[in-house]
């Protein structure tokens, strides 16, 4: 028997052409631009401005690390840390001021060399994330004691940060220039944290006869390699029955970067 | 008109079944897309070793052995908290040495170094000797930085640095530098 089918659609065609119109559908949707539809509704929420493009590269290293060099200048210089250090301190942080400052000069000049911003400001995130809080406990304690426990955290934040933006510096002659500057830093801190815990018992960590590390000790090397993670320390007054405030510093991360902002 | 349709043999390439195992196929490949990229961007990361960096690695390497003969000379006529200090110091350098050879693989040089200096005489003397020869070490490791072209290469180099340079000052307080001259400031 044979089939008469005046039809001119098949299954087959319709198949096709309806998938051909929901694809053609989903392209056009998407690039079609969204409109507000003007509906009156509760909540509706103003545009949201979309965040600028930043680029992580060399100039944006560089100018972070300008400006944790001036927020340590900043914290050193502040009058809860300089104004209550023991001469021999001050002396001590009045050279280690001026090492920084070298390094920013030298800084600017690298960030101009390769066209980029020089920026004096201190790092706001990190001023924000732990620099009010340790010069606030330092206001509050107003310990002289704990001035170089201070100034070897910040400075042993330093040469971690320097470190760490070897592993992010596209240009390698830069990355020893940066652990030129991490060097400085390091050899800071060591020297700080002798000044805490000296001689060479202090080299490693103190224990008593109890094998508790000694409180307030500073080992000079705490350990074999750099390491990465926060560095903390204990400020401000004492409490009776609990442990003093302890204030972490991080290396800067993606978000405390100091990226060009469109105006400059 | 009469219009007979026959079913033919179904040839094109738009047939249900090729249609399907289309749909099928691309939705595999859009599914496995990220998980490729994500595969070729660790690749990148645990890029292989560079072999420009074998020679300034090995370098890397005969320095730490020699500062670890060096160490171990000092440690060998040391006693007491000297003893146990400058074993720590020792134990770095063996470490620097370890991972720099871990590094390397089978293309780390095999040789037995000399101590850089006897270790003899009062601890300030030695601690004089030994951050000259720390503040070296830095000097050598910084600049190979700026000639390495593996990233976990220079990583590791910063890594080993960052201590050594606190050996050199801690050191050259101990042998009765200033701490502003100690600090390099």
């Amino acid at each position: 028997m044979t089939n008469l089918n005046n039809s001119r659609i098949s299954r087959r065609s319709m198949l096709r052409t309806s998938g051909a119109l929901v694809a053609g559908s989903a392209v056009i949707a998407a690039c079609g631009g969204s409109t507000e539809t003007g509906i009156a509704r509760i909540g509706k929420t103003p545009t949201i401005a979309t965040l600028p493009e930043v680029k992580l590269d060399d100039v944006v290293l560089l100018r972070t690390a300008m400006s944790v060099e001036q927020l340590i200048i900043d914290m050193l210089n502040d009058k809860n840390v300089k104004g209550i250090a023991t001469n021999k301190d001050q002396a001590l942080i009045a050279g280690y001021v001026e090492a920084h400052t070298s390094n920013l000069s030298a800084l600017a000049a690298s960030i101009q060399k390769k066209n980029g911003k020089a920026s004096n400001e201190p790092n706001d995130k990190l001023k924000r994330a732990f620099g009010d809080t340790a010069l606030e406990l330092m206001g509050e304690g107003k310990k002289s004691t704990d001035v170089m426990p201070l100034t070897h955290a910040l400075e042993s934040l330093l040469a971690a940060t320097y470190q760490y933006f070897v592993s992010l510096t596209a240009d390698s002659a830069l990355r020893a220039e940066m652990m030129s500057y991490g060097t400085q830093a390091s050899r800071r801190a060591a020297v700080a944290a002798q000044q805490v815990s000296n001689g060479i018992k202090a080299f490693d960590f103190q224990y008593d006869k109890n094998g508790v590390q000694v409180v307030g000790s500073i080992p000079t090397f705490p350990s074999a390699f750099g390491a990465l993670n926060a560095v903390q320390v204990a400020l401000g007054p004492d409490v009776e029955g609990a442990p003093r405030a302890i204030v972490v510093m991080d290396t800067p991360s993606l978000n405390s970067m100091s990226y060009p902002s469109t105006q400059e | 008109m009469v219009n007979h349709q026959v079913d033919l043999p179904e040839v094109t390439a738009t047939s249900r079944r090729h249609l399907l195992a289309s749909l099928i196929a691309g939705t595999a490949a859009v599914a496995a897309a990220p998980m490729l990229a994500g595969r070729a961007s660790a690749a990148e990361v645990n890029a292989p070793r560079d072999p420009r960096d074998f020679a300034s690695l090995n370098e890397a390497l005969k320095r730490e052995r020699q500062m670890a003969a060096t160490y171990a000379a000092s440690v060998a006529k040391a006693s007491g908290d000297e003893k146990i200090a400058l074993t720590l110091l020792h134990d770095h350098h063996n470490a620097y040495v370890d991972a720099i050879k871990g590094y390397l693989g089978s293309d780390a040089s095999k040789s037995n170094e000399a101590a850089l200096a006897s270790g003899s005489g009062s601890l300030v003397q030695i601690a004089t000797q030994l951050a000259s020869l720390e503040e070296q070490t830095v000097t050598l490791h910084t600049a190979s930085l700026g000639t390495l072209v593996g990233l976990n290469a220079a990583t590791l180099i910063a890594s080993i640095i960052t201590v050594e340079a606190r050996h050199a000052a801690a050191l050259a307080l101990i042998g009765n530098a200033t701490p502003l001259a100690a600090a390099g400031a």
